[in-house]
């Protein structure tokens, strides 16, 4: 369970997040909405520790991490998959080195099984011929799906954690990823993503959250969305319409 | 109505006053809090070396990197070195008639002095750049994060590294560079101002005693941590995208040739001390 009771945080003079308070399961399929720099992204970073809260508390399962040392965190994070916007693989390293690099700090398999492992986890995604590339080498679709894999190369996370996983692809790369997502959180892992694409949101999730001057504005489901009278929702949702039209 | 005026410009001055005061207040404590930083990260860096996990093979392609990428460009720098001192130190020393001194006054400045700052600001501009460069593009395209998120200590996996391979490699550099001088000054010694070879190597040899060497020698040590702390803490306080990374990949460079030379002329100060030179 995920908990934020209060949470301040700023970048600096810039208040992002102003009392934000929420309750997520990890079992749960949440999107979290809003305009760029309204801290969509800050919150996931909360969410492993990777910034701290001004004030306020971030429970994850009964803990709070607000005043663990890094080392402490190391146990939390391992709970989490962390995808990055853009992916994040190691840019001197090849797509094997990639995947393998938790299996090599975190296992103590031998190189032929890292090597049958890592197969295996690009075969799933169909990249294995990108075994041998380096990431330059690879399209924005080809990079997350990477980061995907290597996010769960060495643990079984409870939770993903997806940094606008679809944006900047185009739809066929798009379609590729959420069905990824899709199928991994069918074997049980919940995840958060934070996007600003309507349509993959509501194919992915259901549990909408928009952010709005710091705090939540709206927690629900599909149909509440429908019904909020937002005005911001609304835009959202007339973006998700025109979409659908065309 | 001179009065009013008066009245304003004072409470505009004391309104500039009070903004200037507040922002240099600012700038202080952003400037201790940044050499805090600076000294927490140089200390967890050289400290990483002493406890698990330990990254060899990162340190193995660091050295590489440092080492042997930076060969090429310090031989070439240090022969023509070598080659231009001679040549002015004969022209000069001939003057007096005293050429025959050129190996001696060679040997001293280049195993002194010259051959360590030089190598060091060669090794700045190449090695600590691509540390800031790189450390800096890994923040910004969140790969120090990915790191965290495995739970990765980034200072042991990537600072240690750096400054330890500095650390090694830059006295390596500095002793080749220095032998790459002495040749390049005794070509030109020898063969352009017609000067006894066998005079050359033997002024060289009564340079080489222990206290030149050692002066010489342990300020490649400093140097190497001094360039990778700097370089390193730059890199990875990077922000603000591709022009973010330009400032810090700068100011790496910049600070680290201040701090080589600030360093060079307080370590030339306390080895004279302690090796008994009297000024």
């Amino acid at each position: 369970m995920i908990e934020f009771d209060q949470v301040f945080f700023s970048y600096g003079q810039r208040s992002i997040l102003n009392g934000l308070s929420f309750a997520i399961d990890e079992s749960e399929r949440v999107a979290i909405l809003g305009g760029s720099g309204d801290g969509k992204t800050t919150i996931l970073k909360l969410i492993i520790g990777l910034l701290r809260p001004d004030s306020g508390k971030i429970l994850i399962d009964g803990e709070d991490i607000a005043e663990k040392t890094e080392v402490e965190l190391r146990d939390i994070r391992i709970r989490f998959s962390m995808v990055f916007q853009d992916g994040a693989l190691f840019d001197s390293l090849n797509v094997k080195e990639n995947v393998a690099f938790p299996l090599r700090e975190y296992t103590e398999m031998t190189e032929e099984e890292i090597d049958h492992k890592v197969r295996e986890l690009l075969r799933r995604v169909g990249l294995e011929q990108a075994i041998g590339q380096m990431p330059e080498e690879l399209s924005g679709g080809m990079h997350r799906r990477v980061a995907i894999m290597r996010a769960m190369a060495a643990f079984e996370p409870k939770m993903f954690l997806y940094d606008e996983a679809t944006t900047g692809l185009d739809p066929v790369s798009a379609d590729v990823i959420c069905k990824l997502i899709l199928d991994l959180s069918r074997q049980g892992s919940g995840f958060i993503i934070v996007t600003h694409k309507m349509f993959d949101a509501f194919r992915l999730a259901n549990r909408f959250m928009f952010l709005k001057g710091g705090r939540i504005a709206f927690d629900g489901d599909r149909e509440a969305l429908f019904r909020s009278t937002l005005p911001e929702i609304g835009i959202f949702l007339g973006e998700l319409n025109a979409q659908r039209e065309g | 109505m001179g009065g009013k005026f008066l009245k304003i410009s004072i409470e505009s001055c004391r309104g500039n006053l009070v903004d200037w005061i507040s922002q240099m207040k600012k700038r202080i404590k952003e400037l201790i809090s940044d050499l805090q930083d600076f000294y927490l990260l140089s200390f967890h860096g050289m400290m990483g070396v002493v406890r698990r996990p330990f990254y060899f093979k990162d340190l193995i392609e660091q050295m590489d990197y440092a080492g042997s990428g930076s060969l090429l460009i310090i031989v070439l720098i240090s022969l023509f070195l070598g080659m231009a001192l001679s040549l002015q130190l004969s022209a000069e020393l001939s003057l007096l008639g005293l050429k025959m001194y050129t190996g001696k006054v060679v040997g001293i400045s280049i195993i002194r002095e010259i051959g360590p700052v030089l190598t060091a600001v060669v090794f700045a501009g190449r090695v600590g750049s691509g540390i800031a460069s790189e450390l800096g593009s890994m923040v910004l395209g969140h790969q120090v994060d990915t790191l965290r998120v495995f739970g990765v200590d980034p200072v042991k996996k990537l600072v240690t590294p750096r400054i330890w391979s500095a650390f090694l490699m830059l006295p390596v550099l500095t002793i080749i560079g220095d032998c790459v001088s002495l040749f390049g000054a005794y070509y030109i010694a020898v063969f352009v101002s017609h000067q006894s070879g066998t005079f050359y190597w033997s002024s060289i040899r009564e340079v080489l005693v222990y206290e030149n060497v050692l002066a010489g020698s342990i300020k490649p040590f400093i140097f190497g941590v001094l360039i990778a702390c700097i370089s390193c803490h730059m890199g990875l306080s990077t922000k603000g995208g591709a022009v973010g990374l330009r400032k810090t990949t700068t100011k790496a460079v910049v600070i680290s040739f201040i701090a080589i030379i600030v360093a060079d002329f307080v370590l030339t100060r306390i080895l004279l001390y302690a090796l008994g030179f009297s000024l």
